[in-house]
């Protein structure tokens, strides 16, 4: 039922190829090495893509880059048909404002590999933070809101608890819950589970898993192949920068076309036995 | 604040060098003081004798917890009433030494902590005496943790000299305030003792940052 | 020892505690200008983090004393008459101010960068960040250091008897030119201003355990 959805699902506004995120000719240098050589990428709404590969390939960088937590040094990133981080004029173009940043990049929801909770705050004080200070929620509409969403996690129990009394799987999933409460159009998940034991891989990848089923338009990078291959609608792999094979997980994993991406499947297999 | 005058700076320019100078010697009198009172105080510091300890870390704790000027006043007005007369320079630089040798001695501490145990343990089974373990294993490795808190702390007594005025020791502070007194000028006098108190201050750090680079690296 | 104690306790007392307001003043507006300072150095506006740093070079870098005479013979010359103890509470102020600028500016720092970024990708504006956020993890960072700056201005608040504000210091001269007896009285001073920096440091341990208790540790 729709009042469940973790997610707040497309409107009716947006069609099934509305595309959330466009990514065109993206370029970002550190100093003088390229570490994103002209990527190209498109995310439809609900669709959910997960982008593999080896370190250094750029992955979270990339990711990174669309969130504009990394200024980008050619090309275009899109959120919506809006412009992120410039601003155009006459051809020309200058960094935008923080605010103007904000504006873009409010339907964006951001993981992180290291989860980012504030230890200050509770759990529910974690994710009723940016329900009050930017939606200007009163106090008690932000903690119903927060409970709500927290429940939605399995975490509605722990509301209480500050960060440091709780597992790498909790905080990751009350990670999810704090940029969830925002509902948005979009999230990013950098290397949501690299960070965790192994035993608490699952409880997170299950409630990403649950967004995906109930229509959240997912942009994850991640070593978890299992989740690509069963979720995902589109896998993508990249190597030193490029974008090298992009299709759907099934394909891309049983028949690669590319001898890189060959060799690397072939080292996770190897690994997992 | 409008005009500088340079006229007055140059006339009274030998005097406030003297005051530097006497500054220089008695704050490098007070450091070495400080420094060996404070490396015997927190050898002190880590005896078993209790009775021992207890009082060196009584030292430290009064040290740390006084005014220095309630020092040099003990010393300089009081001294008198235990025997002990002394003029304004030799008070100044013994009050401003076993001062600071409270601020060393929990520098040097520190230091001697930071060496993991199992090392000194280490060397004992391996038969080296105390001493050598002190001078061979434990203060080699602590000279690189120890001296950008050595430097800063002589540069807060180079600061605290400047207390040395009020009891009449003729360094640079007393000095400028004489041409103070004397051109009933604020400015000139104050701002240039504040630039050498800074110019001097800066040489000290640099130095402190060389002598570290070359420690890390011996 | 103990008639002069009696004889005068009323003045001491009163003494001690305008060495309390004195040196509460200047720690707390030192924590505004310190914080500022702080952003300032952080920050990525040109002129800014230069300018504190020139800020922070100046009044860290010279003796207090020195900073005391020319704020307090400064102000009339550019037309602000203030009495004493006003003086005494702005030198005090704008010297701890860079000294607490360059704690805070640390412990800021140490806050991982991570959860700023989180912050600003759900929205929420950089002076929130700042107070939400930042300031509440930084204050319980830097508690030992903040105490320990609190002792110094304790204790650097005995100059300002210097500029003829009474508080303990300039009390405890007057008390020993009546009655002859510096040792005893510089004794007494030096007891009370132990005992207020123990108390002090006593409330600043406990002050620690209580921020520990309340889950906030990053």
């Amino acid at each position: 039922m729709p009042e469940d959805a973790l997610a707040s699902g497309p409107t009716d506004q947006d069609t099934a190829s509305a595309r959330v995120i466009e990514v065109r000719s993206l370029v970002k240098r550190f100093g003088n090495a390229e570490v994103l050589r002209g990527i190209d990428l498109d995310v439809r709404a609900s669709e959910v893509v997960c982008i593999i590969g080896p370190s250094g390939s750029g992955k979270s960088t990339l990711l990174r880059c669309i969130a504009f937590l990394e200024v980008y040094d050619e090309g275009d990133v899109r959120i919506q048909g809006r412009l992120l981080g410039y601003r155009e004029r006459d051809g020309r173009r200058s960094l935008a404002s923080e605010r103007e940043i904000d504006e873009v990049r409010r339907s964006v929801g951001m993981v992180f590999q290291h989860f980012n909770l504030w230890p200050h705050m509770t759990a529910l004080g974690n994710v009723t933070e940016a329900l009050r200070m930017v939606k200007r929620m009163s106090r008690r509409d932000a903690e119903a809101s927060g409970l709500d969403v927290l429940r939605r996690v399995g975490l509605e129990a722990h509301a209480g608890h500050y960060p440091e009394q709780l597992s790498g799987g909790q905080k990751q999933r009350v990670a999810i819950a704090r940029a969830l409460a925002m509902r948005p159009r979009v999230m990013l998940f950098d290397e949501p589970t690299s960070a965790l034991d192994p035993e608490l891989v699952g409880e997170v990848l299950a409630v990403m898993r649950q967004l995906a089923t109930e229509g959240m338009t997912m942009l994850i990078v991640s070593h978890e192949m299992g989740f690509a291959a069963h979720v995902a609608g589109t896998a993508i792999f990249m190597d030193d920068g490029r974008i090298v094979e992009q299709g759907q997980p099934a394909q891309l994993f049983a028949a690669p076309r590319s001898e890189r991406l060959r060799a690397f499947l072939n080292t996770w297999r190897e690994r997992s036995i | 604040m409008i005009g500088i005058d340079t006229d007055m700076i140059a006339r009274y320019g030998p005097l406030l060098l003297a005051g530097l100078v006497t500054t220089l010697r008695v704050c490098a009198l007070a450091s070495v003081i400080a420094l060996l009172a404070g490396l015997v105080l927190a050898l002190l510091l880590r005896t078993r004798l209790l009775v021992v300890r207890g009082a060196a870390r009584a030292y430290v704790e009064v040290m740390r917890g006084t005014p220095i000027l309630v020092i040099l006043f003990l010393l300089y007005y009081g001294g008198p009433s235990f025997g002990l007369v002394l003029d304004a320079e030799p008070v100044g630089i013994l009050g401003l030494g076993f001062y600071g040798a409270g601020y060393f001695a929990e520098i040097f501490r520190a230091g001697f902590e930071s060496i993991p145990k199992g090392q000194i343990e280490a060397a004992r089974m391996v038969g080296l005496s105390p001493r050598q373990i002190v001078y061979r294993i434990q203060i080699p490795q602590m000279l690189g943790l120890i001296v950008p808190p050595s430097v800063n702390q002589i540069i807060i007594l180079v600061k605290e000299s400047a207390v040395l005025s009020i009891i009449t020791v003729a360094e640079l502070t007393k000095n400028a305030t004489q041409m103070a007194n004397e051109t009933f000028a604020v400015v000139e006098p104050f701002l240039a003792v504040a630039v050498l108190y800074w110019v001097l201050i800066e040489a000290i750090a640099r130095s402190g940052r060389w002598i570290e680079r070359r420690v890390r690296h011996a | 020892m103990i008639e002069i104690l009696a004889d005068n306790y009323g003045v001491l007392i009163g003494g001690a505690a305008t060495t309390v307001v004195v040196s509460g003043m200047a720690i707390a507006i030192g924590m505004v200008l310190g914080l500022a300072l702080a952003f300032g150095l952080l920050s990525h506006r040109a002129p800014l983090p230069a300018l504190c740093g020139f800020y922070r070079s100046f009044w860290r870098g010279t003796p207090i004393l020195v900073q005391l005479l020319i704020v307090f013979y400064m102000l009339p010359q550019a037309g602000i008459d203030v009495a004493p103890l006003v003086a005494a509470i702005v030198a005090l102020s704008l010297n701890t101010a860079a000294f607490q600028g360059e704690i805070y500016r640390a412990g800021l720092l140490a806050i991982p960068r991570g959860e700023i970024e989180a912050a600003r990708m759900l929205g929420i504006g950089k002076w929130t960040i700042r107070r939400r956020i930042l300031i509440p993890q930084m204050f319980r960072l830097v508690l030992p250091p903040l105490i320990n700056e609190a002792i110094i201005i304790l204790k650097n608040s005995s100059l300002v008897s210097v500029i003829a504000v009474t508080e303990l210091m300039r009390r405890s001269q007057q008390i020993a030119s009546t009655t002859f007896k510096p040792l005893e009285v510089y004794l007494i001073a030096g007891a009370i201003y132990l005992a207020l920096n123990l108390v002090l440091a006593h409330a600043g341990r406990r002050l620690e355990q209580r921020m520990a208790i309340s889950g906030a540790r990053a």
